[in-house]
């Protein structure tokens, strides 16, 4: 299915990420290494109830410590509404709903002073009754966690006011006209981003109260937004708000949404008029940060006699808890593969978020993905099974195919589905593993993400700027982040590519809202996609006047540079040149660091250097001196999502499907996985080894999500707040993987390319669902699967 | 605060920190000298994001109390390059096969692989795994780092 | 922030003079990984701690006459013995396991056993191969049989102005087998679920004596008598190892609990599928070494 791609210099090799030297020498400045001159050190105290009156709060002995700058509680801080549905205040006045409710902050000048002062806070609680089962929270008589909304209207329920509701086609007709039915309940729950570089910032305020936050966030135009909007309530509108990355420790979706922590930043800062850290330990991290949101799918399918997908119905209930974040949105990216994954005309899928005073959620790679289609997968499977077809067989029957538009809206351009599936059969030997039984088996699944930027706001613009110095260096200004994924080389290698010079030549900027444009954020995989494109855009422009000065210079450069040669060798004959076929930007162009003739590119004197031409543009001596400079603003022509739920929300969608090979240990439960094969749909490969990383690294954390990983929250509590009490793998834990790429050229895409960052983790865990079930005949339909759960479920069967 | 004053090796140069007596390592690394490569991923020993190398042999230094470093060598991350800028075939091999990513795990990722290798100059996978067993990471999934730590052990011999 | 002494003495006399003089405001630190963490998570570092890491003459593996381990032996010190690794398999099996090289590399043996955590991954091994601990004190030297050694969770029969400074094995336990099984979520950074040490002495097929000791199975490490009395003198085989396995597994050898990391009922089915494997492979372990 591959194109024959022009001969490309460096997009599509593995150019080494010689950009990010610093990491390997210990001179990359995190979040925890940045210092900024008077800095105060910020902790928080938090509640150690889930559901509690604040009686009263004692920070007398706290005050007088030595070295405390300040100790704010939520009675010396406006009561400003935040979050998504803006149902927290940044600390909490009169009612604790969580364990995690931040109660008082401290700054002072030491982390070790700040943290004995939190300890000499006194708060005295009221507890009050509570509720942590989502379905129990729905009952009528059920406490309430919230008792006024955002506008202090009363509520009379702890269900969520949310649309999330997405219907196609006749779900009554489509039952009748089913062959075969299947009905699974299927659960997932928290699971921590596990970032090694925790949760902080630095919040600083300018002698005018302009602020400047340097933080992690994925989102720094989000972050301006949403702390614009909290300054005009806290009497410093109109002041400007700066958000600057620093080197950032990982994000997996935790930097996408403006956290209480920073707001308590600000609040400290704004107090002392000092520039203050927060930083996260790992405890912290663990309690306090929001996690990946937790669901229990009801979901049903039915199937025509041929195996072809007739309806699919489901309904899912979120365990939202005491706020909201963005775990509450993630429904709306659920009903891309309810809707999406695989060609299925009758779709039902509905999604009720629930308050509790457990934990709330957050955005984590995926983003709901992983979760719905851990139940969209486990259908697939028992209903092949009530069918009698083979499962891998049944996906390719209903298998999404290029040009199609699904249920939702989405239009389908490039995909390779088909081959991904047929890939993960071949390497894990389908045909003869399947079916067994015999304590190994073979199981898969597959997956549909945005992979062309999500418009999930109004503008899912991406903004670039570049310039050129005289020197043939390239400025590229960035407005996304670099979270690690190796984005300063692939763009590099696309600006490169682009405008004609070496990746070496290129440096970035990455994450400073005071030289970039604007970007809706690093997030539902889009930064090479949106990036990439934007890039080539402003290129092209640079490249147009780069060329345009070159027309212009040429010439005379060569004129003279004859003229020389005769003076130093009067018997050199002056060729007759044809500068006619060099006389329109049109005839030439760049590769390399040298500007040619397209015509003829080997030509003896139609090649000149890129600086040559650069320093002949800006060192004029009189007229107009010119400096190359473009940018650009891609926005991709997709759309919103309607009252319906439904929108080409993206310019392309990945695909992909992951197999796994599994031995079960009957005795004991335990699963080894024997073999992993991840077939993806890239579109095309920018750069195969950093494309390589990003799906293992993916992979990974999904075989976590399908067998060890959870957190344990008991009563609202976290229980197992460490990294040895919560089971990341290790390198030890080895997971023989194969990655198979399949690249199909997306027009949309900058040179073919498509998202990426998180469609590795996507299909894992169901894969090892459904191959758990093929070696031992019993389903686990609860993540993680556990031994406990397998023995428990063997020995019901017996 | 009762300070005591250490005199070590750090990356070839004897240096004298005086410091809290209950300071860590890992944190007269990060304050006292500056040298923040190591970090603090947990500060109880279960992430490996401060390892460092204390006479030889790869330790968390965030359990490490400073008086315990008196008279002996320790070599961070700082001091991986060659003196003259060029980088170990250790920092080479992450950098080319991508076994670098957020880059908060290299510093000690780093160090677990230097002291395997100057231990064991052509360790198998399992070794390479086990010596790397109590560094985590997030973004990798392992399976680049181990190939980059046999890469490096390749172009070293 | 209350401060703190940190003291290092050169030699054995030295240590216990510091502890006597400074009675129960000292503490012992050795490699520091249980007790750095202590401090962290308290937030209060102890008024003195004694730092006993620099006794080098506490350092060594030796066989003479039985074996002799320093108490100041690290954990990858005994992972990286060929000796260990031979004869005193369970105990290499267990060291081998304990958190990360990083931690290995200056966490003791005696830190381990004296920190007396009921999943401590020495102490299994210890117990299955008849290990005498030996301590020092003002009053002189003193040695319990490690079945005596351990009094509850985190408690032992070390006094407060005493330092464990040997660990012996006798020298018949050259003529058994070991092996420990650490079951765990993940591969390594973990504690235990359950532990599993089994030693046994062959006679042809016949199982003339055995040790099984268990760990997370009651609130100190445990032998499992019973379970020990059963299989001597029984042969190696499924019926007589599973029906092992049973009895190591019931209330008259273990209590087990439900806990964050585990629930009991769990811990038996581990407890009777992994006796009879660690059996097997102690075995094994006798018939490699006859061959070498």
């Amino acid at each position: 299915m591959e194109e024959k791609m022009p001969d490309h210099l460096f997009v599509g090799k593995s150019v080494p990420r010689t950009i990010e030297a610093d990491k390997v020498t210990g001179k990359a400045v995190y979040i925890d290494d940045l210092k900024r001159p008077g800095m105060l050190y910020g902790k928080i105290l938090y509640s150690n109830h889930a559901h509690a009156r604040i009686k009263s709060i004692d920070i007398s002995k706290a005050k007088q410590l030595e070295g405390v700058r300040t100790v704010l509680t939520g009675q010396d801080i406006p009561d400003v509404r935040v979050g998504f549905l803006k149902d927290q205040t940044v600390l909490k006045k009169d009612v604790v709903r969580q364990y995690r409710d931040e109660v008082a902050a401290v700054a002072a000048i030491s982390l070790e002073i700040a943290e004995e002062a939190i300890s000499l806070i006194k708060v005295d609680y009221e507890k009050l009754p509570a509720v942590f089962d989502p379905f129990e929270a729905m009952k009528q008589e059920s406490s309430l966690v919230h008792e006024i909304d955002a506008r202090g209207r009363p509520l009379k329920s702890n269900i969520l006011p949310l649309p999330w509701k997405f219907e196609t086609g006749d779900m009554e007709q489509a039952r009748k006209d089913s062959a075969y039915t299947s009905k699974d309940t299927v659960s997932t729950t928290w699971v921590n981003q596990c970032c090694m570089g925790t949760s902080g910032c630095i919040a600083e305020f300018d002698q005018n109260s302009n602020l400047t936050l340097y933080d992690q966030t994925n989102v720094i135009f989000g972050h301006i937004g949403r702390i614009t909007e909290y300054f005009s309530q806290i009497g410093l509108r109109g002041k400007k708000i700066r958000v600057v990355n620093p080197v950032v420790g990982g994000s997996f979706g935790t930097k996408l949404d403006t956290d209480i922590y920073e707001f308590i930043a600000i609040q400290l800062a704004l107090k002392t008029k000092k520039p203050v850290r927060i930083l996260f330990d790992r405890e912290e991290e663990f309690k306090a940060l929001p996690p990946r949101q937790p669901a229990v799918f009801t979901i049903e399918q039915g199937c025509d006699k041929e195996g072809k997908l007739i309806f699919r119905h489901c309904e899912a209930i979120l365990d939202n808890g005491a706020y909201t974040s963005w775990g509450a949105t993630t429904p709306s990216v659920m009903m891309m593969p309810m809707s999406s994954l695989y060609r299925v005309p009758n779709v039902y899928f509905k999604a009720t978020c629930v308050y509790t005073n457990n934990i709330y959620a957050q955005a984590m790679r995926g983003y709901g993905n992983p979760q719905a289609t851990f139940a969209v997968e486990t259908s697939m499977d028992t209903l092949a099974e009530e069918a009698g077809i083979d499962p891998a067989e049944f996906r390719l029957i209903n298998r999404n195919r290029p040009g199609d538009q699904t249920p939702m809206r989405l239009k389908i351009t490039s995909c390779g589905l088909e081959e991904c599936i047929k890939a993960v059969k071949e390497k894990l030997n389908w045909d003869e593993k399947q079916g067994k039984q015999n304590g190994r088996g073979v199981g898969m699944a597959s997956l549909i993400h945005v992979a062309g930027g999500a418009r999930v706001t109004k503008s899912d613009g991406h903004g670039i700027m570049i310039k050129l110095d005289e020197y043939g260096h390239v400025d590229v200004i960035e407005s996304g982040t670099d979270q690690g994924q190796g984005s300063p080389t692939v763009i590099s290698q696309i600006v490169a590519e682009a405008l004609g010079v070496r990746p070496e030549d290129v440096f970035l900027t990455f994450g400073d809202t005071a030289l970039a444009l604007w970007d809706a954020g690093t997030h539902a995989s889009r930064h090479t996609f949106m990036a990439g494109n934007a890039a080539i855009g402003a290129c092209a422009k640079a490249k147009r006047q780069i060329l345009e000065m070159a027309v212009e210079q040429m010439p005379k450069i060569i004129k003279m540079g004859l003229k020389r040669k005769k003076r130093k060798d009067p018997e050199f004959v002056e060729p007759d040149l044809d500068f006619g076929s060099i006389a329109n930007p049109e005839d030439l162009d760049i590769r390399d660091r040298m500007i040619f003739s397209k015509k003829e590119p080997d030509h003896p004197y139609f090649n000149l250097p890129l600086a040559q031409i650069l320093q002949n543009g800006l060192l004029v001596g009189t007229g107009q001196s010119k400096v190359v400079m473009a940018e650009e603003f891609y926005d991709p022509p997709t759309e919103m999502l309607n009252w319906e739920m439904k929108g080409n929300l993206s310019m392309t969608y990945a695909f992909g499907a992951s197999g796994v090979e599994v031995e079960v240990d009957e005795q004991t439960g335990e699963v080894k996985i024997l073999n992993l094969i991840a077939a993806h749909d890239v579109g095309k490969a920018m750069n195969p080894t950093l494309l390589l990383g990003q799906i293992y690294g993916a992979a990974y954390t999904g075989v976590g999500y399908g067998l060890t990983e959870e957190i344990k929250v008991r009563n609202g509590r976290v229980m197992n707040p460490s990294f040895r009490d919560y089971q990341m793998l290790t390198a030890m834990d080895v997971v023989p993987i194969e990655v198979v790429i399949i690249e199909p050229i997306d027009e949309a895409g900058p040179y073919g390319a498509k998202g990426v960052g998180e469609p590795g983790l996507v299909p894992t865990a169901p894969a090892i669902a459904n191959a758990v079930y093929d070696a031992v005949g019993v389903r686990i339909t609860d993540l993680p699967i556990t031994p406990e759960k397998i023995l428990t479920a063997l020995k019901q069967r017996k | 605060m009762k300070k005591v004053s250490v005199s070590f090796t750090l990356n070839g140069n004897t240096v004298t920190a005086e410091v809290p007596v209950i300071w860590t390592l890992l944190k007269t690394l990060r304050e006292y000298f500056e040298l923040t490569g190591a970090k603090e991923g947990c500060g109880v020993g279960e992430c490996g994001a401060c390892t460092v190398i204390l006479d030889g042999e790869a330790i968390n230094s965030c359990l490490c109390p400073i008086p315990e470093v008196e008279g002996k060598s320790v070599t961070t991350i700082e001091g991986l390059a060659n003196e003259d800028g060029t980088l170990h075939p250790l920092q080479e091999a992450f950098l080319k096969n991508n076994g670098v990513q957020c880059g908060f795990c290299t510093s000690g990722m780093l160090m677990s692989s230097k002291a395997l290798l100057d231990q064991n100059p052509d360790p198998t996978e399992d070794d390479i795994r086990t010596s790397i067993a109590g560094n985590f990471c997030r973004c990798t999934g392992y399976v680049q780092i181990v190939e980059s730590i046999e890469m490096a052990a390749k172009e070293s011999k | 922030m209350t401060d703190c002494d940190y003291l290092r003495p050169d030699n054995l006399e030295e240590t216990l003079g510091l502890l006597k003089e400074h009675g129960p405001r000292a503490t012992l630190i050795a490699g520091g990984t249980d007790v750095m963490v202590k401090i962290k998570n308290t937030k209060k570092p102890p008024e003195v701690l004694v730092s006993i890491r620099g006794l080098k003459d506490l350092k060594y593996i030796e066989k003479r006459s039985g074996y002799h381990i320093g108490a100041l032996t690290t954990h990858r010190m005994l992972e990286q013995s060929e000796l260990v690794k031979a004869e005193l398999s369970a105990l290499h099996d267990g060291a081998s396991r304990v958190g990360s090289v990083q931690v290995r590399n200056v966490a003791t043996l005696g830190g381990n056993i004296c920190n007396a955590a009921p999943s401590a991954d020495t102490a299994g091994p210890l117990l299955v191969l008849d290990a005498l601990v030996f301590m020092e004190g003002p009053e002189g030297k003193r040695s319990v049989p490690i079945t005596e050694f351990f009094t509850g969770t985190y408690k032992t029969v070390l006094k407060k102005d005493e330092v464990l400074t040997e660990i012996q094995i006798p020298a018949e336990m050259e003529h058994f087998g070991s092996a420990y099984w650490k079951h765990s979520r993940r591969k390594a950074m973990n504690l235990p679920i359950l532990g599993i040490a089994v030693s046994v002495k062959l006679d042809g097929e016949i199982i003339a004596d055995a040790r099984i000791a268990l760990t997370v199975a009651a609130p100190t490490p445990v032998r499992a008598y019973k379970a020990e009395a059963f299989l001597k003198g029984k042969p190696m085989g499924d019926e007589a190892l599973n029906e092992t396995g049973k009895i190591a597994a019931s209330t008259e050898c273990c209590t087990l609990r439900d806990s964050l990391r585990g629930e009991a009922w769990y811990r038996r089915e581990i407890i009777e599928a992994y006796v009879p494997r660690m059996a097997r492979l102690a075995a094994e372990r006798i018939a490699q070494r006859r061959s070498k």
